[in-house]
């Protein structure tokens, strides 16, 4: 053994049809620089052939090495070994398979859901007839490429999809990666979808719970979460497109409103302007059961009083 | 120890316990909280996405004014606000676009941000600057016996790179606070995921939905209660609770308290003098705790 080289013991979950869910354990040497593909891929030379698990080209480039490590979701090609005993304290790396996907084999999950996602904000470019023909070119300003670019950058991995909450709750959301992908073609000035694109975007926008979560895992840092917001912004100018978007926009704006009318977020105030006087009287009275209605009427904010400063802030014509 | 003190506008509104839990237990670990002069709302939330702009500039309205106190921390008891305050200084600093914009709007007010002061929760505050030895210390009723879940939700631990405190993935902040106080924590997998409030404004069935897991998942694991770290974590599993076992016709309760509440009852405060609910205090009752 060199110097650096030391032991890991990894617990991987492993399941098969015929087997079911069983955890195995496996001792590996590795180095400093050794990613847990590297890790995977021993195990499978040196001592079990009848591990699975999906990897490709080690770098961050095709997606497919997605998985729980030590509980975070991960690239395995971007995890290094002795990272992972850092930041736990333990010798055991322990591997399972990415959440929310059927599991096919050990660490190999079924991809289908996440890739219907995707292909429903059809992803790819819609050019103009004259670009098509040959007849015109496509042209990017400098400032739209730079918004572009960052939501361009995904590669299919599906480990925000695996760790986004309101995907579990809600057959209507879209996920985080499909928004990523879908915005970047909605705001290309060269795209001619754009009526289409935001019918099957806006509605769905609303539906994302800002939990940060595809933010957190997004191994190309892109954000999801930020093209999501994004897409709520066209809800104004496109109007809304189902009840999400239209209770959302209305609630929004209530914040907004409330903030450049007092400063404050009035919460009774925003309610009754989202849900309507009855729908909020309604609530009420169910919060009443608990001694809670109270809570709400009995708000006692103050008004900023720095609230001329906070309006030109907030970009208010002096 | 002297610290500006940003409540957030529903600990002064509708949450209000929690800005009253979280001034007993600094008042009794030796904290000074310098409430913030005029301070006005974080934007909830929702603001950075209509205006980010604005939002940047009147988030540093805020911090620029910590900065004139001649202090540097800002804490919080809200983990909406802490985050949309330091997203702000995140983009500010990353964004030289939106700087530019920023810095135009902010001349010729008050606002003069230098980028030394940031918001910080308190319960990084509890844990790194008062340290739990002293917390320890301060305890005069241990609540022995006590399964208290531990409940972080998303935004005081992501991003992890602009919350900058404890792993996202597998924190244990609020584990600390609570086996500081005698009792036990208990932990489950939903503790980091959300509670659906930002939902209740488009999706309320979703929301409430969220709501019923995290409910769940604590009861599962055997909880008697819950805390959590923030305003609208509590609107959304203290006050809105009853609308979630409406839905989802449910027989039981999982209170949820504030973080500083637990620690201050541990102090020898009266469930009255933090204000606590109904059914947390039922709990506590039942387990001879009170
Ligand atoms: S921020 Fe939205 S899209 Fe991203 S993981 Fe959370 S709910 Fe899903
Ligand atoms: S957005 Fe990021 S996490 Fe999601 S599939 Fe694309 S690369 Fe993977
Ligand atoms: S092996 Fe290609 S992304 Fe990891």
């Amino acid at each position: 053994m060199k110097e650096l080289d030391k032991e890991v013991k990894v617990k991987v979950k492993r399941f098969s049809e015929e087997k079911g869910t069983w955890w195995q354990e496996y001792t590996v040497k590795v180095d400093k620089y050794t990613q847990m593909t590297e890790v995977l891929k021993r195990i499978k030379e040196e001592q079990d052939p009848t591990l699975s698990y999906r990897a490709s080209c080690h770098m961050a480039v095709c997606g497919s090495c997605g998985m729980r490590i030590n509980g975070a979701p991960r690239l395995a090609c971007r995890t290094i070994a002795l990272e992972e005993v850092d930041r736990t304290g333990s010798d055991t790396i322990v591997v399972e398979p990415m959440d929310g996907y059927p599991v096919l084999k050990d660490l190999v999950v079924d991809l289908t859901d996440f890739y219907n996602r995707m292909y429903k904000v059809k992803p790819r470019l819609h050019p103009s007839e004259d670009v098509l023909k040959g007849k015109s070119e496509h042209r990017l300003k400098p400032e739209d490429q730079s918004r572009l670019w960052k939501f361009a950058q995904c590669i299919w991995c599906g480990l925000c999809v695996s760790s986004c909450p309101a995907v579990r709750i809600d057959v209507e959301f879209l996920g985080p990666a499909a928004h990523a992908k879908g915005y970047r073609f909605l705001s290309d000035p060269r795209d001619t979808s754009f009526e289409e694109r935001a019918k099957v975007l806006i509605d769905s926008a609303w539906r994302c719970t800002y939990c940060y979560m595809c933010y957190e895992v997004c191994p190309r840092d892109i954000e999801p979460v930020e093209a999501i917001k994004l897409t709520r912004t066209y809800t104004t100018k496109f109007g809304p497109t189902g009840d999400a978007s239209s209770f959302g926009e209305r609630h929004s704006k209530a914040v907004e409103e409330s903030i450049a009318e007092t400063g404050m977020l009035q919460g009774g105030k925003v309610y009754v302007k989202t849900y309507g006087l009855v729908n909020s009287l309604i609530s009420m009275i169910e919060l009443m059961k608990d001694g809670k209605a109270t809570k709400l009427i009995m708000e006692r904010q103050k008004k900023v009083r720095g609230i001329d400063e906070l309006r030109k802030l907030l970009g208010e014509k002096q | 120890m002297k610290l500006a003190y940003y409540p957030g506008c529903t600990a002064h509104g509708s949450a209000v316990e929690i800005d009253v839990a979280t001034r007993k237990v600094a008042q009794t670990l030796g904290v000074e909280l310098k409430e913030v002069e005029d301070w006005n709302c974080c934007g909830g939330g929702f603001l950075d996405e209509r205006d980010p702009v604005g939002h940047a500039a009147i988030n540093l309205r805020n911090l620029s004014k910590v900065e004139k106190m001649g202090l540097e921390k800002m804490v919080t008891p809200c983990s909406v606000c802490l985050h949309s305050h330091r997203l702000a200084v995140h983009k500010y600093e990353e964004d030289p676009v939106l700087k530019e914009e920023v810095d135009k709007r902010t001349q010729g007010t008050t606002v003069q941000y230098s980028g030394k002061a940031n918001a910080e929760h308190i319960v990084w505050v509890l844990l790194r600057d008062v340290g739990l030895e002293k917390i320890k210390a301060a305890v005069k009723k241990p609540l022995v016996g006590l399964k208290v879940a531990t409940y972080y939700g998303c935004q005081m631990l992501r991003p992890g790179e602009v919350m900058g405190f404890e792993d996202p993935h597998s924190p244990h902040s609020l584990a600390d606070l609570v086996a500081a106080v005698g009792a036990t924590p208990v932990t489950f997998p939903a503790m980091t995921y959300c509670c659906g409030f930002p939902l209740m404004g488009s999706n309320e069935k979703g929301g409430l939905r969220l709501a019923y897991n995290i409910m769940k998942g604590a009861r599962d694991a055997g909880a008697d209660l819950l805390i959590h770290p923030c305003s609208l974590c509590h609107l959304q599993l203290d006050v809105t609770q009853v609308k979630v076992r409406d839905m989802f016709s449910l027989d039981w309760t999982m209170p949820a308290i504030y973080a500083t509440q637990l620690l201050a009852l541990a102090f020898g405060f009266s469930p009255e003098e933090v204000q606590l609910g109904r059914n947390a205090a039922e709990v506590l009752r039942q387990k001879g705790l009170i």
